[in-house]
C-alpha cells in the first residue's frame, strides 16, 4: 500500500526532518508512527497527504509515485485518503453534517446519497443527534469523532491520523482508538502518529519508531 | 448541489462577510461604470443627432443671378445624372427668401427693410447615403463649383465629417478613461476577494485536504468578484437612469437646437447589456485573478 525509498525532507539550510527513510506498510495494516517531538512523524504524514513534496527519494501509495502527481491529480488522490489531526481541522462556520458531507459533495454524488452516507457515518461515530451543531458546540472528543466521520465518509483505502488523541483525556483516547481499530477491521489501512506509549500498547499493532528523521526501529508489541 | 450552486452560496456569503470592503469595491466599480455609461449615453445621443444631420445634409449649389435658363437646366441635368445624387430641387430667389422668413420670423423686420432680395437661387441636392456616395459627393462638390453660372457651393458633410472625427476622438478618449477606471475597479475587487480568501484561509486549508477539484476552491472567489462587479454595474446603471430622468427633461429644451426637437434617448438594451455584462466580466476576471493565489 505504502512504500518509501530513501525518503528525505530538508527544510531551510540543510535541516533534515526526514532522512533516508525506507519503509513498507501493507494494505490493510494498522501502523503506529512513534518517536519524540521532531522525530519526523508529522512530516511523514504530511508527505503522505501531499501537503509537502519530498526533497529526496520517493513515496509510492497504491502503486502511484506521489512526487509525479500534478496539482489536479493531488486533489483526486486526497479524495481517496482520510485524515484526522490533533486539532480536528473542522470548518467552524459549517455544521457537523456539512463538515462531513462536504467530502461527498465534492465527489458530485447525488444529494440523497450524500445525506444517507453522512447520516450513516455520523451514526457510526455516535453523533447522529448533533447533525446541526457547530463544531464549537461540541466537546473535544465529539469534534474528533466528527473528524473521523469526515475521514471515513468517502470510504478511503488509507486513513492518516496525526496525534488524534493529543487533545483528549485517556478514556476518550481509548474510545477514538477503538474507532480506528474498527475502521482497520473493515480492511482500511490506518497510519497513526502518536507518542502515547500506553495507547500503542493497548492497541497492540506494528510500531515504526522514528528518531531525528531516521528509522530507529520497528516492533510488534505483544 | 453542483459546483455552481456551491460557488454562488459561498460567494454570496463572502460578499456579505466583506461588509464595508464590499461596499467600497461596489462603489469603485459603480464610479467606473457611471463614467463608461455616461460616455455611452452621450455617444448614443450625439450619434443620433449626427445621423439626422447626415441624412439631411445637402449639397447646395448657389446660382449667379445672371444665369440663363439653359445653363440652369444643363446644371440641373448634370447633377441629376450623378450616381451620388438622390434628387435635385430648384429653389428660386423668392422661395429662398420665403423660407428664411418662415425659419426666422424674429428677423422679419430685417428682411422687410431690404430693398432687394439678397438670397440667391439654388439647386438643392439630396445625396445618397453611404461611404461610396460620400466620397463621390466630395468630388462632385469640387467640380460643380467650377461650372458656368455657379456662384458658390455649400457642402454640409464636410463639417459634419470633421465633427464626426471629433466625436469619435472624444469617444475613444472616454473609452480609455473608462478602461483605466475599470482597471482600478478590478484591482479593488481583486483586493476584496483576496481579503476574503485570507479570512477563509483555515477553511481553505481544510477544504484542500479533503481534495475538492479546484473549481470548488476557486469558484466562490470568481462568483464573489462576479457579484461585486455585477452589483457595481447595476448601481451605475440605476444612477445614470436617475440622473437622466431628473436632468434629461430640462436638458432637452436647452439642446433642442442640436437635436432638432427630438427626445433625448436613454441607453438601449445593447448598451445596458454592455454595462451589466462588462461589470460581471470585470468582477469575475478580478476574482479569478485573486483566486490564483490559492495553490
Amino acid at each position: 500500500m505504502i512504500e518509501t525509498h530513501g525518503l528525505g525532507k530538508v527544510y531551510g539550510r540543510g535541516l533534515y526532518a526526514l532522512r533516508d527513510l525506507t519503509l513498507t506498510i501493507d494494505k490493510g495494516e494498522f501502523v503506529f508512527l512513534t518517536g519524540p517531538s521532531g522525530a519526523g512523524k508529522s512530516t511523514l504524514l504530511r508527505l503522505l497527504l501531499l501537503q509537502e513534496r519530498p526533497t529526496e527519494g520517493e513515496v509510492i501509495v497504491g502503486g502511484r509515485n506521489l512526487a509525479r502527481l500534478s496539482q489536479t491529480e493531488v486533489q483526486a488522490y486526497r479524495r481517496t485518503v482520510g485524515f484526522v489531526f490533533q486539532d480536528f481541522k473542522l470548518i467552524t462556520s459549517k455544521t457537523v453534517f456539512e463538515n462531513v458531507s462536504f467530502a461527498l459533495r465534492v465527489l458530485g454524488l447525488p444529494v440523497e446519497q450524500q445525506r444517507r452516507r453522512t447520516y450513516q457515518v455520523l451514526k457510526w461515530v455516535g453523533l447522529q443527534h448533533r447533525l446541526n451543531s457547530l463544531p464549537e458546540e461540541l466537546s473535544g472528543g465529539e469534534q474528533q469523532r466528527v473528524a473521523i466521520a469526515r475521514a471515513l465518509v468517502n470510504e478511503p483505502h488509507l486513513v492518516l491520523a496525526d496525534e488524534p488523541t493529543g487533545n483528549l483525556d485517556p478514556d476518550l483516547s481509548l474510545e477514538i482508538m477503538n474507532l480506528f481499530r474498527e475502521i482497520n477491521a473493515g480492511g482500511t489501512t490506518v497510519v497513526v502518529a502518536t507518542h502515547d506509549r500506553e495507547l500503542i500498547k493497548w492497541v497492540g499493532r506494528r510500531v515504526v519508531q522514528l528518531e531525528q528523521g531516521r528509522l530507529a526501529g520497528a516492533e510488534v508489541p505483544q | 448541489m453542483t459546483v455552481v450552486g456551491y460557488a454562488f452560496d459561498e460567494g454570496w456569503t463572502s460578499v456579505r462577510r466583506a461588509g464595508k470592503s464590499a461596499v467600497i469595491s461596489i462603489g469603485t466599480i459603480a464610479i467606473a461604470f457611471v463614467t463608461l455609461g455616461g460616455f455611452l449615453l452621450i455617444s448614443v445621443n450625439v450619434q443620433r443627432a449626427l445621423d439626422r444631420w447626415l441624412e439631411a445634409a445637402e449639397l447646395s449649389v448657389y446660382l449667379q443671378d445672371a444665369i440663363t435658363d439653359d445653363a440652369r437646366a444643363a446644371l440641373e441635368s448634370y447633377l441629376a445624372s450623378q450616381p451620388a445624387v438622390l434628387a435635385v430641387e430648384f429653389m428660386s430667389k423668392s422661395h429662398a427668401l420665403e423660407r428664411f422668413q418662415n425659419d426666422f420670423p424674429e428677423l422679419a423686420d430685417v428682411t422687410a427693410s431690404l430693398s432687394d432680395n439678397p438670397f440667391p437661387a439654388a439647386l438643392e441636392v439630396r445625396l445618397q447615403t453611404g461611404q461610396f456616395a460620400t466620397d463621390m459627393a466630395d468630388e462632385l462638390a469640387r467640380t460643380v463649383a467650377e461650372r458656368e453660372g455657379v456662384a458658390d457651393v455649400r457642402y454640409d458633410r464636410r463639417w459634419l465629417a470633421r465633427l464626426l472625427a471629433i466625436v469619435t476622438g472624444a469617444r475613444v478618449a472616454g473609452a480609455i478613461a473608462a478602461a483605466v477606471l475599470m482597471l482600478g475597479a478590478a484591482f479593488t475587487v481583486a483586493s476584496v476577494v483576496r481579503q476574503s480568501l485570507h479570512a477563509r484561509r483555515d477553511e481553505l486549508e481544510i477544504m484542500q485536504l479533503v481534495g475538492p477539484p479546484f473549481s470548488y476552491i476557486r469558484g466562490p472567489s470568481i462568483v464573489e468578484g462576479l457579484l461585486l462587479g455585477g452589483i457595481g454595474a447595476a448601481v451605475a446603471l440605476a444612477a445614470i437612469a436617475l440622473v437622466f430622468t431628473m436632468a434629461g427633461r430640462s436638458l432637452e429644451a436647452d439642446l433642442a437646437g442640436l437635436t432638432g426637437g427630438a427626445q433625448l434617448r436613454f441607453l438601449g438594451v445593447r448598451e445596458s447589456a454592455i454595462l451589466l455584462f462588462g461589470g460581471l466580466a470585470v468582477g469575475a476576471g478580478a476574482g479569478a485573478l485573486a483566486s490564483r493565489a490559492v495553490k
